[in-house]
């Protein structure tokens, strides 16, 4: 089963038609016409389209599984991706979770948490706190961290639930905001704090573990184009101009932290990179938006080796099996009006044209007529650019992206094309604070 | 592949009403058979008043198209003869509407069956009662002047639709039949308007006798009225599933027609080894039964159909 919606859910079922798996979709009353949900073997309604009633209705959706005589449960990413408390309800009813063991979930998805454990494993981390659980231990918390810092949620991912505090007199109403998200995103409002590194670049390392103790990191990817909000737009891998020591470092301690946990399945491990200072920053112990640039560089298909692990088969492969090949780029499309603080912008696709030609690959559950709802995030769809070189990748990325029409809702294609144009990602040298400043000096 | 009874609304009141009436009786042999139809009656435009006056009908249509093969069927009828998309209720060269099909309930976003405006249109209750005693008492109880207003087609314009009809090939019998409803009808509301308690009619070919109970003087309420007024449902309901899981119907098994008096268990969904109970939330009469027993439900799946009021 699917327990997913949009682009994902349309990535998983690929895979399973490869492997020859039948497939389940859950749905919300919003999702009725999705492009999963006909494509399916079987659809489920599993409740109206606040996400809190459907994708996140645990009893609908255990139930669904059960009833359809499912094996499986693949989460995707967000929702219950990384609950603890779902996988643990998926094997008390003989569901296979695709992921990690509940332990390990709790373990390295409390980001709090998996700080302080990879800490152990001998890998250095961003100075932080535990999880505040009010605001005046925030307070108290942020005297000793120092200003600037972060506001993170402790359950969290895809940069919700994060709020930058620059003083004192912000700290109230962030973490109230910080909250409030995480608790709405993904049922936990815990947050905690970290001190704000200045200019990092934002690398993370892709892994993949089987349960015979086989661990491989499929290299690393650069996602430092990001907007304010700590919500990605863009990413690359090999990361560019990244000094070798620093490359090999990152890929090491990924091997050694996911060893020291007995992690299994996919995940990733994400790190600020500052200067020559590497700090782990949390684990997301699923399988990532930007999955498709690592799996055009390896030649590998990451949800089909997700399937293959949960179904009790080795990886099959080691290390020195591995090499990267080229460079790949994503961008994110959008649903938003990058002319209004990028406001989600719900409406009807009207007309639709994707890219296509040599080295590009578009993951998308839009057609036109589609229906964008206003209920969920708002990406739909990542055009993936391939070429032996950056320079050719770029220039294909630029060539997919001023192919692509869509008709009907605002997007944020006109931002990436001028990301891509900016001397800094054009050279490769650029962090975190790089799109904040372009956005900021228009 | 069974066929299934369905009646299907006409209206028009764009260019040649007649013709156009008799052009969509034609156009309808596509969808199916039309076994029966109901006279023509004219009234006022539903919601303007500037417009030519509507002319309404209603059929019996045999067919074994799916509800929504039929309203594809049924949406190029109407293009062919040229309905204009614009407005809402505007002018229409054809208007062709599926008021019920079978007993079936079907609940999407572009199709309802029954058609939800039954009950308030009299233009579409006075036909479909001459060919459907059932619906007799909904349209009684819209009133007399509602009902007043819907008025027989004759003369020249009856002439000229019969002539057209008859060109088409349609059926004549039906018409027959329907001269017969409306002759009951008239003979009805001759009978209400009046003091007497009964009426006969013989003639050669058919004999027709009506009855009607009065209200006694001093009474709250008559006891006709009160009939009509407990036939019409104020309000229809839809109970649906909210959790998923298998149905399962209580026991005895619920059918349509019958009568719940309070808020009463209707049956049950097994999940997660739970059983939550569907219950009718308050008293009504069961129109229909939208889901089988033991079978696995979705959320929002319809299960049970209730009339309130």
């Amino acid at each position: 089963m699917i327990a997913n919606r949009g682009e994902i859910a349309l990535r998983i079922n690929r895979a399973c038609q490869e492997l020859g798996v039948l497939t389940v979709a859950i749905f919300s009353e919003a999702d009725r016409d999705s492009l999963h949900v006909r494509q399916a073997d079987e659809a489920f309604c599993v409740g109206p389209g606040p996400a809190g009633r459907s994708y996140l209705n645990i009893p609908n959706i255990i139930s669904t599984a059960l009833i359809t005589g499912c094996d499986a449960i693949h989460p995707g990413y967000g929702f219950l991706a990384e609950n603890a408390r779902f996988a643990e309800i998926c094997a008390d009813h003989g569901l296979v979770f695709i992921g990690p063991e509940p332990r390990v979930i709790a373990l390295m998805g409390d980001k709090a948490n998996a700080k302080q454990v990879v800490r152990e494993a001998g890998v250095a981390t961003i100075p932080g706190t535990d999880v505040v659980p009010t605001v005046e231990d925030a307070y108290e918390a942020a005297a000793s961290v120092g200003y600037p810092l972060l506001l993170k949620a402790t359950a969290g991912g895809g940069g919700r639930g994060m709020r930058v505090v620059e003083e004192a007199a912000e700290l109230g109403r962030a973490f109230a905001g910080a909250t409030a998200e995480a608790e709405a995103s993904f049922k936990d409002g815990r947050v905690y704090l970290e001190k704000l590194i200045r200019a990092p670049r934002h690398v993370e390392v892709q892994v993949l573990a089987d349960g015979f103790g086989n661990v491989v990191h499929l290299g690393e990817r650069d996602c430092s184009v990001q907007k304010p909000a700590h919500q990605k737009i863009i990413e690359e891998t090999p990361a560019p101009n990244l000094a070798t020591p620093i490359r090999d470092s990152l890929h090491e301690t990924a091997l050694r932290a996911c060893r020291y946990v007995g992690y299994t399945n996919a995940g990733t491990l994400e790190f600020l990179v500052a200067g020559t200072d590497v700090y782990f920053m949390e684990m997301n112990t699923r399988i990532q938006v930007e999955h498709p640039v690592t799996e055009m560089v390896y030649n590998i298909d990451l949800v089909k080796e997700q399937i293959r692990i949960a179904a009790g088969e080795s990886l099959g492969y080691e290390q020195r099996d591995l090499a990267s090949r080229g460079h790949a780029i994503e961008c994110r499309i959008n649903a938003e009006d990058t002319g209004n603080q990028f406001a989600p912008a719900a409406g009807t696709v009207s007309k639709l044209v994707f890219p296509g030609g040599p080295g590009i690959r578009v993951d998308t559950h839009l057609y036109a007529g589609a229906v964008i709802p206003p209920y969920y995030d708002s990406m739909i769809a990542k055009v993936i650019a391939y070429g032996d070189t950056r320079e050719i990748a770029i220039s294909r990325m630029e060539r997919a992206l001023r192919e692509t029409l869509v008709e009907g809702v605002k997007t944020t294609i006109g931002l990436s094309l001028e990301i891509l144009a900016a001397p800094p990602f054009r050279d490769g040298h650029y962090d975190i604070e790089f799109l904040p400043r372009e956005l900021a000096a228009r | 592949m069974t066929s299934q009874r369905a009646y299907v609304g006409l209206g028009t009141n764009l260019g040649d009403r007649a013709e156009n009436l008799a052009a969509a009786f034609a156009g309808l042999g596509g969808a199916g058979r039309v076994r029966r139809r109901s006279a023509i009656y004219r009234t006022r435009p539903w919601g303007r008043t500037d417009q030519p006056d509507f002319y309404n009908a209603v059929v019996e249509i045999e067919t074994t198209m799916t509800p929504r093969e039929l309203l594809d069927a049924l949406q190029r009828v109407e293009q062919r003869l040229g309905r204009a998309p614009g407005e809402r209720w505007g002018p229409r060269a054809i208007d062709l509407d599926i008021l019920t099909y079978d007993d079936r309930i079907v609940d999407r976003e572009d199709l309802q069956i029954p058609h939800p405006l039954i009950a308030k249109r009299a233009f579409v209750l006075v036909p479909l009662a001459e060919l459907d005693i059932r619906f007799a008492a909904w349209r009684d109880a819209l009133g007399a002047s509602e009902i007043a207003s819907v008025v027989p087609l004759d003369g020249d314009e009856l002439a000229r639709f019969e002539c057209a009809l008859r060109e088409s090939g349609i059926d004549m019998q039906a018409e027959e039949s329907s001269r017969a409803a409306h002759r009951v009808r008239a003979l009805a509301d001759f009978l209400k308007n009046s003091d007497a308690v009964r009426l006969r009619i013989e003639r050669a070919d058919e004999e027709i006798e009506l009855s009607i109970r009065r209200a006694h003087s001093g009474g709250a309420l008559g006891t006709a009225q009160r009939h009509a007024a407990e036939a019409l449902p104020a309000r229809v309901d839809t109970i649906r599933a909210d959790i998923v899981g298998i149905f399962h119907f209580s026991r005895p098994a619920p059918a349509a027609g019958d009568v719940v008096d309070d808020d009463r268990d209707l049956g049950y969904i097994e999940a997660l080894g739970i059983r939550t109970p569907v219950h009718s939330l308050g008293a009504g009469r069961l129109l229909a039964i939208a889901a089988a027993d033991e079978t696995p439900v979705e959320y929002g799946q319809a299960l049970f159909v209730i009339a309130r009021g």
